[in-house]
């Protein structure tokens, strides 16, 4: 299998080659950009139901994951993100480590890579627009995506970032939702809620936030005159 | 203090890197990450004035009522900043001469060094609904500024006209006028352009290669209503 990553970083696509029948990866639901005539298509809920169900609920995932399988050599298939910007690759080693802002799932390679839903906390919730966490441990390869560009930080000791531009964090962090400013930073700063992380590792970034596009747009939205 | 541009043009990011004891000023909700010395204190206006100019600034100049004042303590620390939309920013060098006029929302960030007052322009659209106001920033210093889209820089000698929606900002060497696009009120309408700016004189322009009422008119009116 080969791939590479196309058309960075502000439309990013994700090209993989199956070069043998039986070779497979699995993606996003929506992700699907185009693909070669000889691959099948399985879907499924990963994890089986309860553990979807929950993804859905906690995350904002979908629930159904697609797994495309080569039936002939050299296949390839496109795959890209919903928002426009950057892509990524992780190779993990067994047992390695890696959290996910769940949106920025795009695809994986391999079967024993565990991806599993965190629940971020009660204060997480009110945070912001997806704040939860796939925890993902290898062996396996992952893809994930950004709005905007991916800007890498490293953290040794303590940082502080807006919730709404959390990628993702390598282990030796540990995160934690406090209130920005003082108490009437919490109101009128524009930031409310902030991310504080500890440790020794590295986070990622995505420099433009999809919840500041939303309050951007949301005055142009028609009013409902029914009411 | 200075600023760092990564990630032009699309989707930039500005680094503010401070000395101990540096403090910069940005529009509240700008703020991705910092560097844990840094202490952040939510200001109701421009550095002084307090309510009166924070109420001023939040209804005439079309930004944030709050800005955020984040200091690096006991040592250098960064602030990074990023605008809503996706974008150029640039930094303009302000001289001590010369002033500023920044359309309200194109302004990020600016350091202490900086004063920012609201320039009243007192103009609305009759039919669009469109309005013009700007903030006026003076003294000596870094202007961090973001645009909808890339940034042009005209050196103006002589007239222009202008779009509002897609004006960033002037150098004060340059005087205005708000004008109606096209020569009547109708046909003005009709045309689609609302309120342009009329520029004479001698100084610098930025515009903005995208106009964000457009974006959002275009892409907002096919949301499902709100509720009321």
């Amino acid at each position: 299998m080969q791939y590479g990553i196309l058309d960075a970083p502000d439309f990013a696509m994700l090209k993989v080659r199956l070069e043998q029948p039986g070779e497979k990866i699995t993606a996003e639901s929506g992700a699907l950009v185009a693909m070669g005539p000889s691959i099948e298509v399985q879907t499924s809920m990963r994890g089986g139901l309860l553990a979807a169900a929950k993804r859905k609920m906690l995350g904002g995932e979908s629930i159904f994951q697609n797994t495309y399988i080569a039936q002939a050599p050299d296949q390839d298939l496109f795959l890209s993100a919903p928002a426009e910007g950057d892509m990524r690759v992780l190779e993990l080693g067994p047992g390695q480590e890696f959290f996910l802002q769940s949106g920025a799932y795009v695809a994986h390679i391999g079967d024993s890579l565990q991806l599993d839903t965190q629940w971020g906390g009660v204060k997480s919730f009110f945070s912001g627009v997806g704040f939860f966490m796939l925890r993902v441990v290898g062996p396996g390869t992952l893809f994930y995506a950004a709005y905007g560009a991916i800007h890498e930080v490293q953290v040794n000791g303590q940082y502080t970032c807006d919730t709404g531009h959390i990628v993702g964090f390598g282990p030796g962090l540990t995160y934690g939702i406090r209130k920005f400013g003082g108490f009437k930073g919490l109101f009128f700063s524009g930031e409310g809620l902030v991310c504080g992380f500890e440790g020794t590792g590295s986070l990622l970034l995505q420099t433009r936030n999809p919840a500041s596009l939303a309050s951007f747009l949301q005055p142009f939205r028609p009013v409902n005159s029914r009411d | 203090m200075y600023y760092e541009i990564l990630y032009k043009p699309t989707h930039s990011l500005a680094i503010a890197h401070l000395a101990a004891g540096e403090s910069v000023r940005a529009e509240a909700s700008a703020m991705v990450g910092m560097t844990h010395n840094i202490g952040v204190q939510t200001q109701g206006a421009a550095g002084s004035g307090g309510l009166f100019k924070g109420l001023k600034r939040a209804f005439l100049g079309g930004e944030s009522f709050f800005t955020n004042l984040f200091t690096a303590q006991g040592a250098a620390g960064q602030v990074s900043l990023a605008p809503q939309l996706c974008g150029d920013m640039i930094v303009h060098q302000l001289d001590g001469h010369h002033q500023l006029f920044i359309q309200g929302s194109s302004y990020v960030s600016a350091p202490d060094t900086v004063q920012l007052d609201t320039q009243f322009q007192g103009f609305k659209g009759f039919f669009t609904g469109e309005s013009l106001f700007f903030l006026a920033a003076s003294g000596q210093g870094p202007v961090l500024l973001n645009a909808f889209g890339a940034i042009e820089a005209l050196d103006v000698n002589g007239e222009l006209i202008i779009d509002t929606g897609h004006l960033v900002a002037f150098t004060s060497g340059i005087h205005y006028e708000v004008s109606k696009a096209a020569e009547g009120w109708i046909s003005s309408y009709l045309s689609g352009e609302g309120l342009v700016l009329r520029v004479y004189g001698q100084g610098r322009v930025y515009l903005q290669t995208r106009n964000p009422s457009e974006y959002g008119r275009s892409v907002g009116s096919k949301l499902p209503p709100r509720g009321n």
